[in-house]
């Protein structure tokens, strides 16, 4: 009995002499931000670090790098860019959504659709875009006209995109 | 931040919708077929009351009407 009291003693001692040298999961280093970016049917990033990542929110366009104060932006439909660890720079085009920044260094986008901008078709976008103008200024329901104003910006700025 | 779109009576989720559909109409040909099917919704629902289920409508046309009755009252 007391063999074992000393030896569960001394396992206890060795633990605590040699602690375990690794960063926890949640902790992210020092100038990396840890961003997932999701879609409800894709993942696009899973809790990946990257460097530094820029979007396009309804307060304004703004970059967001590691140490970012913890915020929550509502996105506007436009370009997301990531620039990642190995110096590659990725551009997406999101419909919208929400960006938050949490403590750490931790950076959730979540949106509806979005694609890279080669998947992108600039003649569709223009026929879209005289649909939606036709519908805006035509004489239909007021929620008609407010849908084709919604698509109009969100036209408006895939075309900008993908100049 | 005012909306124009909120002051029409169209709710945050019906703009997201719209903003997704126009998205996934603009993709190229291959991957837009298979976006599209996301879009589809055919949901339909209807009320019970004192054990009796009322009329079976179309949540589409069914929030479409609540959208169109709430113009102009959220800023």
């Amino acid at each position: 009995m007391n063999s074992l009291k000393v030896a569960r003693m001394a396992l206890r001692a060795a633990a605590r002499s040699h602690p375990v040298q690794r960063r926890g999961y949640a902790d992210v280093a020092p100038d990396k931000l840890r961003l997932s970016l999701a879609l409800p049917h894709q993942t696009i990033y899973k809790s990946q670090d990257v460097v530094q990542v820029n979007i396009a929110a309804e307060s304004g366009e703004m970059g967001i790098l590691a140490q970012h104060v913890p915020s929550i932006e509502q996105l506007k439909p436009g370009l997301v860019e990531v620039i990642e660890e190995t110096g590659g720079n990725k551009q997406f085009f999101l419909s919208g959504g929400f960006a938050t920044v949490q403590p750490g260094s931790v950076l959730s986008i979540n949106a509806v659709e979005g694609y890279p901008l080669e998947d992108f078709s600039a003649e569709n976008v223009r026929n879209q875009i005289t649909e939606a103008q036709k519908i805006a200024a035509g004489s239909g329901s007021e929620q008609d006209k407010a849908e084709a104003n919604i698509e109009l910006e969100v036209l408006e700025s895939l075309q900008a995109a993908l100049k | 931040m005012a909306f124009a779109w909120k002051a029409a009576g169209i709710t945050y989720n019906r703009y997201l919708a719209v903003a997704a559909r126009v998205v996934r109409r603009s993709l190229k040909d291959d991957k837009r077929l298979q976006a599209e099917r996301r879009g589809e919704m055919d949901l339909r629902f209807a009320k019970w009351e004192g054990g009796k289920q009322g009329e079976n409508k179309s949540l589409a046309d069914a929030n479409q009407a609540d959208m169109a009755a709430h113009a102009g009252q959220s800023q």
